[in-house]
């Protein structure tokens, strides 16, 4: 029952993602000011709000770890693969973010990229997760998971900054398009193409998320099956 | 086409491939890891009788 369950979600998945491209390319007109380069947005801008979401969830992860180390083991072991899983999979999303934007930025403003406050916080974002995930990877020990959670609950302050920096700063990035000022916002032609790959990169996000997790979790019991049978030889 | 128009293009094409080649290593990579895991599995519930 639950295989079907992942295999029928993976299938919806799937088909959203087809169906997204279909609407990105075909169905939405090209913008007049930007010609075909703005389609780009289909992919980066939910590519964001996914990677900001993962990284709440990271948040929400390490809090809960921290909160629950000393009393529920396996709750607390439970929250940290979800730490690690936020984390890793809003690293992926972040780079993919990283790079479509100077690819759009190269054809739209004529440059690769500026440090203006939206880029830059941004791969700060990216680079305190990376160090998130090295510090997974090479500190061994049983401080490692209490390192990670209060690493991965500073990090998380940089979200808020990177979506506020065009609003509370002058960027070459542009001002919001969604709850933005006034005579901001898409025309009513591309609205749907974007909330279907809002829509469909969401889905595929939480597929690879789950499988992240899942992943961790059964790491996690190796793991401890190893300890196991060292006490025991 | 003009030369715009045909740049646009490469330009929307080379992102959305780094787009699904980061997404799809990614996958593929987990997936590795998982198959990894289900092979260890049996070894580590052996040791551990």
């Amino acid at each position: 029952m639950k295989k079907l369950a992942i295999g029928l979600y993976a299938a919806i998945t799937i088909a959203l993602m087809v169906w997204g491209f279909y609407q990105a390319i075909y169905v939405a007109p090209v913008d007049a000011m930007q010609g075909e380069v703005y389609r780009i947005i289909f992919y980066h801008v939910p590519s964001a709000s996914v990677a900001f979401l993962f990284f709440a969830i990271s948040l929400a992860g390490s809090i809960g770890y921290l909160a629950f180390r000393r009393n529920h083991a396996i709750r607390a072991q439970a929250a940290d693969a979800w730490a690690l899983a936020g984390a890793e999979v809003g690293v992926v999303f972040c780079t993919v973010v990283l790079i479509t934007g100077p690819i759009w930025g190269r054809r739209a403003w004529g440059i690769w990229w500026t440090w203006d406050a939206r880029l830059t916080t941004t791969l700060v974002l990216w680079l305190i997760y990376v160090s998130y995930l090295l510090l997974r990877r090479f500190v061994a020990g049983p401080q490692m998971q209490t390192l990670a959670a209060v690493l991965g609950i500073f990090g998380a302050l940089d979200v808020p900054i990177v979506y506020m920096s065009n609003r509370w700063w002058r960027t070459q990035h542009p001002a919001p398009v969604f709850g933005g000022s006034e005579g901001s916002g898409m025309d009513p032609a591309m609205v749907g193409p974007f909330l279907w790959n809002m829509v469909s990169w969401l889905a595929w996000g939480l597929l690879i998320l789950a499988l992240r997790y899942q992943v961790e979790r059964q790491h996690q019991k190796l793991a401890a099956q190893d300890a196991q049978d060292a006490l025991n030889a | 086409m003009d030369q715009r128009a045909i740049l646009d293009h490469q330009f929307t094409v080379a992102a959305y491939v780094v787009t699904w080649a980061i997404q799809l290593g990614y996958l593929a990579w987990l997936g590795l890891k998982w198959r990894a895991q289900k092979r260890e599995a049996p070894r580590t519930k052996g040791n551990s009788r």
